[in-house]
C-alpha cells in the first residue's frame, strides 16, 4: 500500500494518544499508557529508527563501551504493547483541533504527550553555527559520539582536548563532568603528555562538585578546571575558543556543548514559557500550562525540582502516562512522585552516584532527599549496569 | 478489574527503574524484590530510611516508600511470583556452594525460601552478584552495623572465606 501523505493520515476509531519524540521521556509514555489502558490507541511518532542511550555514551569515548551496546530498535513497543510506530517527525501542532502535523498530513489525538528533549542554541555562539561539523557537542548520543572518540583517538601526545559547558539549565548536570573524568582517564593511559581543558560558564562543578573534585584531585592530574569561562567564540581555522572574558584558548580537539532550550516543535507550538527555553507543566498530570490536552514530559520541561536526566524523563513518562489514562477515563489524577538517580563513571570500573526522592506536596513536587555515594567504588559500578539494563527495558521492552 | 498500574502498582514506578518491571530485576547487581517476604521487606525499608542499612541509593527511595505506604507496596512485592534470575552461574561453584549451604539451612532452610514471620528472606534466585555482595558486606560488619538480627549470622560468615561465599551466592541463585 502506498502511504497516505495528506489529510488525516489514520482515522480515529476510539480513544487515542499521539506521543512526539521516542527518547527516555517519550517511548515510556508510549508504553505506559497501553500497559495502563489498552483500549485507548498509541501512536509514537520519532524520525530515527533506533534509540541510542546517552546514559553510557561517555563510556564510549574513552573505548570502554561501543556505541552499538547503547543502541536499541523499537520493535518491542510494537510487539509487546501495541504501539503504533510512525517513523516522521512531527512538524507542527494544533491544540485548537487537536492535531499534530507530519508534513502535509495529520494525526488528531485526544491526548497529546511532547517529549523531544533538548535543541542546542547554537546562534549563542559566534562561528558555531557554520561549524556544526566540525565542531562537536556529542549530547545527543549518535554519530556525533562515535566521530568525537575517533578525534581523541588521533590525538597526539601531548596534544590538548578542551571541552565548553553551557550554563545551566542544561541537559544531564553531571554529564560534562562524567565526560571529563572519561577523556581525561583516557589521556591519562594512552598520552600522559596530553591534557584536558574544562572551559565552565558555571560557578563550579554543577553536580556532585565534592565528589568530582575529590576524583580529579586523586586522579587526573591531567584536568585544568576554570570555572565562569563562558565560550562566546569558536574559529577553527585558528582552532581557537574565546570566553566572554576576551580569553583564547587553542585546542587540538573541541568538544563544545552548546547553551539549550526545549526540543523545537515545544517552542513552535508555544508551549515555553516568557523564557522561550522550556516548558511549565502540572506537577502531577504534566500537563502543559499553555495547552489543554497537551502533556511534555522529559528535558523540555522546567519548574520540578529534578534534573534533566534520563531517569527523571522516564518517571515523568510513567507518571503522565497513568495520570492521562485516569483523565480519559474520568477519573481523578494520582499524586504520584518521580525519583532520581544518576550514576557518573570516574574511570573504566568505579561510578559515583546522586539519588533524589520526591513527594507530592499540595500538588507540587517537593524532594525529600539528595543522598550522594561517599565516594567511588566498582559496586557502584556494577549497580550502574543493573540500573541501566533495568531503565532500558523499561523504557523499550 | 484491577489493571496492574492501579493502587499500589503506580506507587512501585520508581522501582522499576533499578528492580525491573514488578520487582524481577534482570541484572545482576540489582535485588530482586517480587517474592519477598513482608516482614523482612519492611524491616529493608525501614532500616534503610533510618540509616542502619546503608545504601546511597535506597535511602532516599525508603523514605519515598514510607510517604506512599509501606504495608501496601510490601503487600505489592509480596504477591509477585519471583521469576528467577537468568544470570550465568557456574556449575561447579554451584556444587560447591551446596555443601557449604548446610550451615545456612538452619535458618534459610533447605531451599533457600527462608522464614517470612521471622524475617529471614526467601534468597533462592537471587542474582548472584547481589548475594555475593551483601555477604561480603555482611562479613566486613558494613551491612547493618550491630543489628542483632544478624549478629549470629556474621559470626558464622567471619569464617567463610571470599571464594565459598561466592560459591554460596552462586548455588543460592540456582535455587527455583
Ligand atoms: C553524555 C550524556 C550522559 C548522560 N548520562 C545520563 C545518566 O547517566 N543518567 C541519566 O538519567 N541521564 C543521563 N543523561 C540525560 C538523558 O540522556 C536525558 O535527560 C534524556 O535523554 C531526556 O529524555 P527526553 O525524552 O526528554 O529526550 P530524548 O531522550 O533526547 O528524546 C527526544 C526524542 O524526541 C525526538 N524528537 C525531537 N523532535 C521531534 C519531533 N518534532 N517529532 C518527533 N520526534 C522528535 C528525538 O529524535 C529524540 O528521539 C545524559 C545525557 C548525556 C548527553
Ligand atoms: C537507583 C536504584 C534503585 C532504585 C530506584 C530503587 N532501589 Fe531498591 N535497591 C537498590 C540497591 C542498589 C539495593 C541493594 C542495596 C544494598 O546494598 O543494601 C536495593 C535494595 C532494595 C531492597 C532490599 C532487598 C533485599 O533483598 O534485601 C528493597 C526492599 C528495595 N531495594 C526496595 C525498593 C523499592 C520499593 C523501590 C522503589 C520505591 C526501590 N527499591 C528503588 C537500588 C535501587
Ligand atoms: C542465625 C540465622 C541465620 C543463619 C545461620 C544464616 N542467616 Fe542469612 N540471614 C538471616 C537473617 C535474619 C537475615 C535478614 C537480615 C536483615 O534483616 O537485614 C539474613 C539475610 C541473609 C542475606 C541477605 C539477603 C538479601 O536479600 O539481602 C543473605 C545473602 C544470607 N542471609 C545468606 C546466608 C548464608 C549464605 C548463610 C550461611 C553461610 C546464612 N545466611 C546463614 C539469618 C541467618
Amino acid at each position: 500500500a502506498t502511504a497516505k501523505t495528506a489529510g488525516d493520515l489514520q482515522p480515529q476509531s476510539g480513544r487515542r494518544v499521539v506521543v512526539v519524540g521516542g527518547g527516555w521521556g517519550g517511548a515510556t509514555a508510549a508504553k505506559y499508557v497501553r500497559l495502563a489502558d489498552p483500549s485507548i490507541e498509541v501512536i509514537l511518532l520519532e524520525p530515527n529508527d533506533r534509540f541510542v542511550s546517552c546514559p553510557f555514551s561517555n563510556l564510549v569515548l574513552s573505548g570502554v563501551r561501543p556505541l552499538s551496546s547503547l543502541t536499541f530498535g523499537y520493535g518491542d513497543l510494537r510487539r509487546n504493547h501495541g504501539v503504533t510506530i510512525v517513523r516522521a517527525e512531527a512538524t507542527a501542532i494544533e491544540p485548537e483541533t487537536k492535531r499534530v502535523r507530519v508534513g502535509e498530513g495529520y494525526y488528531t489525538y485526544d491526548r497529546l504527550v511532547v517529549a523531544p528533549g533538548v535543541e542546542f542554541q547554537w546562534e549563542q555562539v559566534e562561528g558555531l553555527p557554520q561549524a556544526k561539523d566540525t565542531v562537536l557537542h556529542a549530547w545527543k548520543a549518535g554519530p556525533q559520539t562515535t566521530a568525537l572518540a575517533k578525534q581523541i583517538q588521533s590525538m597526539s601526545d601531548g596534544g590538548v582536548f578542551v571541552i565548553s559547558i553551557p550554563p545551566v539549565a542544561y541537559r544531564c548536570p553531571p554529564g560534562p563532568y562524567e565526560r571529563i573524568c572519561q577523556v581525561a582517564w583516557y589521556l591519562k593511559n594512552t598520552r600522559p603528555k596530553s591534557k584536558v581543558i574544562v572551559l565552565d560558564a558555571n560557578e563550579n562543578i554543577v553536580s556532585k562538585t565534592a565528589l568530582f573534585r575529590g576524583v580529579w584531585q586523586a586522579s587526573y592530574p591531567n584536568i585544568d578546571y576554570r570555572p565562569r569561562s563562558r565560550v562566546v567564540k569558536v574559529d577553527p581555522s585558528t582552532r581557537t575558543l574565546t570566553t566572554e572574558f576576551g580569553d583564547a584558548v587553542t585546542y587540538d580537539v573541541v568538544n563544545l556543548i552548546p547553551p539549550q532550550r526545549a526540543g523545537t516543535i515545544a517552542v513552535q507550538a508555544g508551549l515555553v514559557g516568557d523564557d522561550k527555553r522550556w516548558c511549565q507543566v502540572d506537577h502531577v498530570t504534566y500537563e502543559s500550562v499553555k495547552h489543554r490536552n497537551v502533556h511534555v514530559v522529559g528535558d523540555s520541561t522546567i519548574g520540578i525540582p529534578a534534573p534533566k536526566s534520563g531517569n527523571v524523563a522516564n518517571a515523568m513518562g510513567k507518571i503522565a502516562a497513568v495520570n492521562i489514562v485516569n483523565l480519559l477515563n474520568g477519573r481523578p489524577p494520582s499524586p504520584l512522585p518521580p525519583g532520581n538517580t544518576c550514576y557518573s563513571w570516574i574511570n573504566d570500573r568505579e561510578a559515583i552516584a546522586v539519588v533524589n526522592a520526591y513527594r507530592i506536596d499540595n500538588g507540587k513536587v517537593v524532594q525529600i532527599e539528595q543522598k550522594l555515594t561517599p565516594g567511588p567504588s566498582a559496586i557502584y559500578g556494577q549497580q550502574a549496569v543493573g540500573w541501566a539494563t533495568s531503565i532500558w527495558s523499561d523504557i523499550l521492552g | 478489574a484491577a489493571g496492574p498500574l492501579d493502587g499500589a502498582g503506580s506507587k512501585v514506578l520508581n522501582c522499576a527503574a533499578c528492580h525491573g518491571a514488578a520487582g524481577q530485576s534482570r541484572s545482576d547487581a540489582m535485588p530482586i524484590l517480587a517474592g519477598a517476604h513482608p516482614v523482612y521487606f519492611k524491616k529493608a525499608i525501614q532500616d534503610y530510611a533510618s540509616g542502619k542499612r546503608l545504601s546511597p541509593e535506597m535511602e532516599p527511595y525508603a523514605k519515598q516508600v514510607l510517604v506512599l505506604g509501606l504495608d501496601e507496596i510490601a503487600a505489592y512485592f509480596a504477591a509477585q511470583r519471583r521469576e528467577p534470575s537468568r544470570v550465568k552461574l557456574d556449575a561447579a561453584a554451584v556444587e560447591r556452594g551446596r555443601t557449604a549451604s548446610t550451615q545456612c539451612a538452619p535458618c534459610h532452610g533447605p531451599a533457600g525460601k527462608g522464614d517470612a514471620d521471622k524475617g529471614v528472606p526467601d534468597i533462592g534466585g537471587q542474582p548472584p552478584g547481589y548475594l555475593r555482595n551483601q555477604l561480603l558486606l555482611f562479613k566486613a560488619e558494613r551491612r547493618s552495623p550491630g543489628d542483632e538480627a544478624v549478629t549470629k549470622m556474621k559470626a558464622l560468615l567471619k569464617a567463610v572465606p571470599d571464594d565459598t561465599l561466592g560459591d554460596l551466592a552462586a548455588y543460592y541463585s540456582s535455587l527455583r
